[in-house]
């Protein structure tokens, strides 16, 4: 097993109302690399997300069984022990959905929430976590005179970077983001790949896109979710990669 | 067709919205008409002077202040027991219980949402009655029984508007918190609640409107025509919507009669007054909650 694995995925298989969407999927995942995943929708590429942090278990009748491992502190973990404490697990795995989900709450206190869920009362080491956070999604510039404004009122390409400093602020070691830039208009999605682009030195990031250009811009490894397996993709521009029923744009 | 339907559907709409406001206009119009004159110190206080009246060194005989007072505590202790008894129902409803105890849970709340006040006050007639057999003989209908029985009376408002809010809510909202690492009660506590707030208090607001209205309750369980600023919950006491029934049903002379449209402005006040507390207590709590720092 090669150093740089951060993720080891063993056998997974994942079923959905008796339905099987992932079958014996078995890959690794390197430490610090942007890996794309990508296919037609349907196929069970954010659900494969949702198997890393265990968020598939809050959806009833759903069934998996499989391994997931992740190194943390130099030694690999499984996930699914009972042991292994799910607030760690999902507090190092950060997750940004398709949809911008911004909490009923300020812009501050969105960013400070997840702080607020460990239980730190410092009020100081708050605020300077929440401004490294914004200042990493490229969004302190934007809100610092409104910090006290309600999330809502942002902006979708804002209130996506807003979401996406919410994971951040806990410094996750991985980070998981379903079609971040799906809702978001050209512009928007292009300050998203730069930001994601500038998080990979120090953040192991798993993208499912549809979007093959901005797949073939910012991933180091391409991998195509099909019929429940995983196929490895080679590198290259849009037409190289060849994958069937997405957007080229 | 389909755009003569859509034109006499929109017809029909502002048709009910204007019959909607102009009879809560009409209602108020015509209790301020009727009422306005009453509206002194002395159709609250009577021969007392206020200030001892509100220091309670003096009992009120000829004026309202017992009522008010009687009606105010009523429906403060009646939202004081439904509202976290509705609340915990409403929120194991839509977060913890499985299907089919929420399939029997539901219907029990719709019965119990659909019995006529008339019986609840019967039934909390009948507690006071056993409390006073089997307990203690101090214990008859009073204050508390009174607001025990219009929690019940109140409770699936609350119940059902909890649930509703909260399972109304996007699949989405309720991943977000727990993907940061939230646990169930974090995430409910945190995000569910505070989101369902305002469905929450709609709840909260209905159940506060019932109560103050409610006369066939509080006929059986402890109020009277005559009884002064109750000493404690367990003492009779005095109402607005009884005293109202009472004039309306028994008054000598015309003057006395516009005494109780006097009263039905003043729990209109007491109501709307309530109303506005409630909105406050929910703008002030999340804006603590949610938006400042």
């Amino acid at each position: 097993m090669s150093d740089a694995v951060k993720i080891n995925v063993y056998h997974l298989d994942f079923s959905y109302q008796g339905h099987r969407i992932l079958k014996n999927v078995t890959t690794q995942f390197e430490e610090n690399t942007l890996t794309a995943i990508v296919g037609p929708s349907g196929v069970g590429k954010s659900t494969f997300l949702t198997t890393i942090n265990r968020l598939w278990e809050t959806v009833p009748l759903a069934d998996m069984k499989g391994n997931v491992e992740i190194k943390f502190n130099g030694c690999f973990h499984d996930v699914y022990d009972q042991s292994f404490s799910l607030p760690r697990l999902r507090r190092s795995v950060g997750m940004v959905f398709q949809t911008p989900n911004p909490l009923p709450m300020s812009i501050y206190k969105n960013v400070a929430f997840p702080l607020k869920l460990t239980g730190e009362k410092d009020k100081k080491l708050v605020a300077r976590n929440v401004e490294k956070a914004l200042k990493r999604a490229y969004l302190w510039q934007e809100v610092k005179d409104r910090l006290t404004d309600d999330a809502n009122l942002l902006s979708g390409g804002q209130q996506q970077r807003l979401c996406i400093a919410r994971a951040l602020v806990l410094e996750p070691e991985i980070l998981l983001l379903d079609e971040p830039t799906s809702s978001l208009d050209s512009r928007a999605a292009m300050v998203i790949e730069e930001l994601l682009l500038t998080l990979r030195p120090n953040c192991t990031l798993i993208v499912v896109s549809h979007y093959l250009d901005q797949v073939s811009r910012i991933a180091d490894r391409v991998i195509e979710l099909s019929d429940g397996r995983f196929l490895e993709r080679p590198l290259g521009n849009p037409s190289q990669l060849r994958v069937s029923g997405l957007h080229r744009t | 067709m389909n755009r003569i339907f859509e034109k006499l559907l929109l017809c029909f709409a502002w048709a009910s919205g204007i019959v909607l406001v102009g009879s809560i206009a009409y209602i108020v119009g015509y209790l301020i008409f009727r009422g306005f004159e009453t509206l002194n110190l002395t159709l609250i206080f009577g021969d007392t002077k206020p200030v001892d009246a509100l220091l309670l060194k003096r009992q009120v005989f000829e004026g309202l202040f017992p009522a008010i007072i009687g009606t105010f505590l009523l429906i403060l202790l009646s939202v004081g027991w439904s509202v976290p008894v509705g609340l915990g129902s409403g929120i194991y409803l839509a977060e913890y219980a499985g299907k089919k105890v929420k399939r029997t849970l539901n219907l029990f709340f719709d019965i119990l949402s659909g019995i006529p006040s008339i019986v609840v006050g019967l039934f909390g007639f009948s507690v006071a009655l056993f409390l006073h057999k089997h307990y203690s003989e101090n214990i008859y209908p009073c204050l508390l029984i009174s607001s025990l029985s219009l929690a019940v009376l109140v409770l699936p408002y609350i119940v059902r508007t909890t649930q509703v809010s909260l399972e109304n809510l996007s699949p989405e909202m309720r991943l977000t918190a727990p993907a940061l690492g939230a646990t169930k009660l974090q995430n409910i506590f945190y995000v569910l609640i505070p989101k369902s707030l305002s469905g929450i208090v709609s709840g909260v607001i209905l159940a506060i409107g019932r109560c103050a209205e409610d006369t066939a309750v509080i006929m059986l369980t402890g109020v009277v025509a005559t009884a002064g600023v109750p000493r404690s919950i367990f003492s009779n006491y005095e109402a607005l919507p009884f005293y109202i029934y009472y004039i309306s049903a028994q008054y000598s002379d015309p003057q006395e009669l516009l005494r109780g449209y006097g009263a039905a402005i003043i729990l209109l006040t007491l109501c709307v007054i309530l109303l506005f507390c409630a909105f406050v207590i929910k703008k002030q709590l999340a804006y603590h909650v949610l938006y400042r720092i």
